[in-house]
């Protein structure tokens, strides 16, 4: 925690990620099905970080890389999907056949997994939720218990705080201190970078402090809670960041094609991880022409 | 769910357009809906293009009464803010939803039962729940939604295998068991749901057996074809309805709410995109602003 006080927390993504994300750990990305940290989750892949238990709420790309390169041992959520693509060919393999590694999943609601979170960022043990009630999320997952309130003698289910060691938050500003400002919606970003032990914030643009303080209102994130800060320009590609770039749905349909077989996904890794020293490269890879189209996609809409 | 590009038999819409339209007139102006994308997501803007121009989507990401100029391909993707009335966190919404404000939710399913139970979360086949045949994606907000928003449509294209007497696994409750105020005594706020609006035509619940019933067929389809596709022995409506073939009106708006048809034509409609110019072009020239 000794860091924790420092002005600046530059550095790089590689550095940031051996830093703080080590074999076993418990993480949580941030992001909603867009601001993802893809970045980070291709530089987890390329450093070979493995077993690691995920605490989150509902992922597509994020999760579908990382339980078909290896690095999940556990999973406890609320969706592993593909959007309105499909559904995730690597979870799939893994649950469905232990390709290439086994999962233990634990299921929940999103509303639990937010319940989780804010337990988790207001240092309490557990929130209760109306969620799940009479389900069989409730029947396969011993961890949710139903009582009755103890004031109206109405049913509740109870979930355990969510602490993970790590959490990785992809914002569109921040300064060297760790001010992260987000634009758009938050989703449970302030409350996951409050539970983990150490927060890593990936970014769009890096600007002064005295640009924070401009706008203060946009820091979702306080300086108090980050470990690193990262500059990882189009950190969420093929993801949108709201204000900087839209989806690319065609890039994302090519990649559930390919990911069908264990073989067609091993290429895609090979090609757009592995075949990557870093994210410059990926880009590259990716097109400059074709992000540039994202980005002017998106500012017909949103600008920040 | 997920659309399909084939045209009905001997008409000239889709089954997943003409599913889109009928669940687009389950919403009313001025409510507020909390819907899944895909289709649901869909339905709801074509509601917003049509009869409903002040609906307000809410978005479990965050985001609450968007302006709909571009679709989604997913709750998270930038366009699910664009002018967007209040942009705040997962958990408010959620709590918003608990809440009570949320007047109606559409979700989509993989298996159902006849008491509207939905399971998005594992098919067992041969095997469990922690090695089953397919794993699905889960819960989601599904679950949320299914028990706390005021009333429910479900969209799913009928096929035995997913209408069956028992889902494998309850991951949105409808009304359990069946039994008079199962839903109440489970604890459960919402109203549970009201419609399934099905690739053959709509089935609604008998208001005290929570039954699901045949309550209107699509022209072109007889009752008995309905039957032969569900697992337990379906009831008809003694008014059975028949819904009007989409107008021309409700199709061409349809098809401006999807202009590249990624959502309603699936993985085919990708393929026949020229790249990612023509999707550019084509979502810019359909944003309704």
């Amino acid at each position: 925690m000794s860091d924790r006080g420092k002005a600046n927390k530059l550095m790089s993504l590689q550095e940031a990620v051996s830093t703080y994300i080590k074999d076993g750990c418990s993480i949580t990305f941030g992001g909603f099905i867009g601001r993802d940290c893809l970045a980070a989750v291709h530089e987890i892949i390329r450093q070979g970080i493995k077993d690691l238990v995920v605490i989150d709420d509902s992922k597509t790309d994020v999760m579908d890389l990382l339980v078909g390169a290896g690095c999940v041992g556990r999973w406890e959520g609320a969706y592993l999907g593909y959007g309105s693509i499909g559904l995730a060919n690597n979870v799939r393999r893994a649950v469905e056949q232990g390709i290439p590694r086994p999962i233990d999943l634990e299921d929940w609601s999103n509303a639990a997994v937010s319940m989780r979170f804010l337990a988790g960022g207001l240092n309490l043990p557990f929130m209760a939720t109306r969620s799940m009630l009479g389900s069989d999320i409730i029947k396969y997952n011993s961890r949710i218990k139903v009582m009755e309130d103890p004031y109206n003698g109405t049913p509740v289910a109870l979930v355990p705080a969510a602490r993970p060691d790590v959490a990785v938050i992809h914002v569109q500003r921040a300064d060297a201190m760790g001010n992260a400002q987000v634009f758009g919606f938050t989703g449970n970003d302030g409350n996951k970078a409050r539970a983990a032990k150490h927060t890593i914030i990936t970014c769009e643009e890096i600007i002064p402090t005295e640009e924070v303080r401009r706008g203060g209102n946009l820091t979702l994130i306080p300086f108090y809670c980050v470990d690193a800060v990262v500059h990882v320009p189009y950190g969420c590609y093929p993801q949108s960041c709201y204000g900087y770039y839209a989806y690319d749905v065609l890039f994302c349909g090519e990649y559930h094609e390919m990911s069908k077989t264990r073989e067609g996904f091993l290429k895609w890794l090979d090609r757009y991880v592995y075949g990557c020293r870093d994210h410059l490269e990926y880009c590259s890879r990716v097109g400059w022409d074709r992000l540039k189209s994202l980005t002017y996609l998106e500012r017909q809409f949103n600008r920040v | 769910m997920h659309g399909s590009a084939e045209f009905v038999k001997g008409k000239n819409y889709t089954a997943s357009e003409l599913m889109a339209i009928t669940t687009c007139k389950e919403f009313r102006d001025w409510e507020v809906a909390f819907v899944g994308i895909g289709i649901p997501l869909v339905a709801g803007i074509l509601a917003k293009r049509l009869h409903a121009p002040n609906l307000s989507i809410v978005y479990e990401s965050g985001s609450i009464g968007p302006e709909k100029f571009r679709v989604d391909f997913n709750v998270g993707d930038s366009s699910a803010a664009d002018g967007a009335l209040c942009l705040t966190s997962e958990w408010r919404v959620f709590g918003d939803l608990q809440g009570g404000y949320y007047d109606i939710g559409v979700l989509g399913g993989a298996q159902i039962d006849r008491y509207g139970n939905l399971n998005t979360t594992a098919i067992f086949g041969g095997g469990d729940y922690r090695r089953p045949k397919v794993r699905l994606p889960g819960s989601g907000g599904g679950n949320d939604i299914g028990s706390s928003v005021g009333r429910v449509v479900i969209m799913m294209r009928l096929e035995k295998h997913r209408f069956v007497p028992r889902v494998d696994y309850i991951t949105t409750p409808g009304y359990l068991d069946g039994s008079p105020g199962a839903r109440e005594r489970a604890g459960l706020l919402g109203g549970g749901p009201v419609a399934v609006v099905t690739s053959k035509g709509v089935f609604r619940f008998h208001p005290e057996t929570r039954e699901m019933y045949l309550h209107t067929i699509y022209p072109g389809v007889e009752a008995e074809e309905i039957r032969q596709s569900v697992g337990w022995d379906l009831k008809i409506a003694g008014d059975l309805q028949v819904a009007p073939d989409p107008s021309e009106a409700e199709l061409a708006a349809l098809r401006a709410a999807d202009p590249a048809n990624l959502i309603l034509g699936g993985a085919g409609a990708r393929e026949r995109l020229s790249g990612l110019d023509e999707f550019v072009e084509l979502t810019l020239k359909h944003a309704k602003r």
